[in-house]
């Protein structure tokens, strides 16, 4: 399913550290390897706290990994400055969790969505008005709403204006930091089969962050469960309930309600809550939380280990060296 | 005879009607959900049976019947003594109700003392150990905390611990999950559904979570506009019910093994 070719960005050994109180250091993202996949969707799992929202920042430069590489088109977009991360930015876009705050209020809907175009150089001001409407209805609202503001409008349809103001510059990737998580679930189906639909017909690669594993593993190619700053397992979002085999992956999924779950069933959540990252304890950072905890697990910490194509999973127990 | 009994009430802000004619019925050990998206009323139905509608807002029709008697015609006094002690209500963000620059330990006790006349030194200890019954680790450190220093699950769950002090038999929760990770969720409605178990606490939740609100509630209400448009057994509800809206609302719930976009 996965072609190598078609390696769009390429995250390799991506660590980053922030300082702490007392001299101490808070590793948010460790040692991170990841790949996005042209027109595929990786789906980013975690806890709050664990470094998801770190990781997929250093995709738009909105923040810098202290070491590893971030490979797109052959340069390492980490290291870029002015003019040539200028250009950069028009290839990877990004839509946030809240649209309520992510627009000035005071810009019309119209100058939201052609802000982008203008500072590229798209567009010249008399075509704003048309090209407004164009965007509007790619994302199916009304091309009226460019006279809205964005407190005349409800949750979902802001959300699609962001999407909107997000697909202008037509950019390859597009990273969804949880943006969904502020809207009802009707709406929420709405705005995923919307963004399915446009991924379909642009080609584009996304990059979506979420908590609920339930509702990612319904429109990824490939998701990541991230721990602690960790990535614990990727695999293949199809029979993804099947196939995830890492103790905190099963952990997520059984948290999951969902309609059709077999309701007599005790439901036995994972006790206790993730230690902070300021003192993440040596070997496997999951132990404390884990039943199947062994020796080994308190001294070594497990690397990501390929079990079948495209699936990789960081536990001891899957080790290839065998005991546990 | 039913616990608490919502008769066809209308609730208004000023002129604005925002709930019309809501009818739900709760049994003793019964755990009632009510689902909706936001601004469908749910939360409103809610604090009206508890009196603290927000400024202006009225119960304008129809009457509220906890015990056999009627909430509507309390007056201060009677409010005071029904709150906390035979009702008791579980927010969205317990740590918010708190004051922030005390220590919950004193937070608590204060709210014990409300109730009861009992020393200080005894509130504290009995809140200690109300904690220690809910099963939270450590209560004595928790009682020593502010409570900006416990993570949002433990604070919710000292919110619990406090409502359950005087063991109510209504609890009505507000959204109780909806600011948590998926994990420390489940440790919530766990802990939700042994209160029923252990102590007969009928609990009415609100949330816009259906998998939440069809795992604990017996029974489902959907609210829609303000008004209830459907409700019934967790299983005319996810199964047989032919409200369109009902429909609509069960089949965009992201579920596993279900529909896939891509």
């Amino acid at each position: 399913m996965f072609d190598e070719k078609d390696v769009l960005l390429e995250a390799k050994h991506v660590t980053r550290r922030f300082p702490a109180q007392g001299g101490r250091e808070l590793i948010a993202c460790n040692d991170i390897n990841l790949k996005l996949y042209k027109g595929k969707t990786l789906g980013l799992v975690g806890e709050s706290g664990c470094g998801k929202s770190t990781f997929m920042r250093f995709l738009v430069w909105l923040d810098r990994p202290t070491e590893g590489e971030v490979i797109y088109q052959g340069k390492d977009i980490t290291k870029l400055k002015g003019r040539e991360l200028h250009e950069m930015r028009q290839h990877i876009q990004m839509v946030f969790q809240d649209p309520s705050t992510s627009f000035n209020p005071k810009m019309k809907i119209r100058d939201i969505v052609c802000e982008p175009l203008l500072n590229y150089g798209r567009i010249r001001h008399s075509q704003k008005d048309q090209k407004a409407r164009e965007l509007l209805e790619m994302v199916e609202l009304p091309g009226d709403f460019a006279d809205r503001f964005p407190h005349n409008m409800s949750g979902g349809q802001r959300q699609r204006v962001a999407i909107a103001r997000a697909l202008a510059l037509e950019p390859e990737i597009i990273i969804m930091d949880e943006a969904t998580s502020a809207l009802d679930v009707s709406v929420q189906e709405t705005i995923i089969e919307l963004v399915t639909k446009l991924q379909k017909e642009k080609n584009i690669t996304i990059g979506f962050i979420c908590h609920n594993l339930g509702f990612i593993q319904s429109f990824s190619h490939q998701i990541a469960v991230m721990y602690l700053g960790n990535i614990v397992e990727v695999m293949p979002g199809e029979n993804m309930a099947k196939i995830c085999c890492h103790p905190y992956s099963k952990a997520l999924l059984d948290a999951v309600f969902d309609t059709k779950m077999d309701f007599s069933k005790k439901i036995d959540p994972i006790k206790g809550e993730p230690p902070s990252p300021l003192n993440v304890p040596p070997g496997c950072p999951f132990q404390d939380r884990c039943d199947k905890c062994a020796a080994i697990c308190r001294e070594k910490r497990p690397h990501l280990q390929e079990l079948s194509p495209g699936h990789e999973v960081a536990c001891h127990l899957f080790s290839k060296e065998g005991s546990v | 005879m039913a616990l608490l009994e919502i008769n066809g009430i209308d609730i208004a802000y000023g002129k604005q009607v925002t709930v019309k004619d809501c009818t739900i019925t709760l049994d003793q050990a019964e755990i009632c959900s009510i689902v909706g998206e936001s601004g469908s009323g749910k939360t409103t139905v809610i604090r009206a049976v508890l009196g603290l509608l927000p400024g202006g807002g009225k119960v304008t029709k129809g009457d509220i019947i906890y015990d056999g008697r009627s909430l509507l015609s309390l007056n201060a006094r009677e409010w005071r003594k029904l709150r906390g002690h035979d009702v008791s209500m579980i927010f969205q963000d317990s740590g918010a109700m708190m004051n922030q620059t005390r220590l919950i330990g004193k937070s608590f006790v204060e709210y014990i003392r409300t109730h009861e006349k009992i020393s200080k030194k005894d509130a504290w200890k009995k809140g200690a150990e109300m904690l220690g019954r809910m099963r939270l680790p450590d209560p004595d450190r928790i009682m020593h905390s502010y409570p900006f220093q416990l993570s949002g699950g433990m604070r919710q769950r000292v919110g619990i611990a406090m409502g359950m002090t005087y063991e109510p038999k209504l609890l009505l929760a507000d959204e109780p999950t909806s600011a948590l990770d998926v994990t420390t969720q489940a440790q919530i409605v766990r802990q939700m559904m042994e209160l029923r178990d252990e102590y007969g606490t009928s609990i009415i939740i609100v949330t816009h979570d259906i998998g939440v609100a069809s795992y604990m509630g017996d029974k489902i209400v959907v609210m829609k506009n303000g008004q209830i448009e459907d409700q019934g057994g967790r299983k005319h509800i996810l199964e047989e019910s032919s409200n369109e809206y009902t429909r609509k609302l069960i089949g965009a719930v992201p579920s596993l093994g279900g529909k896939r976009y891509v």
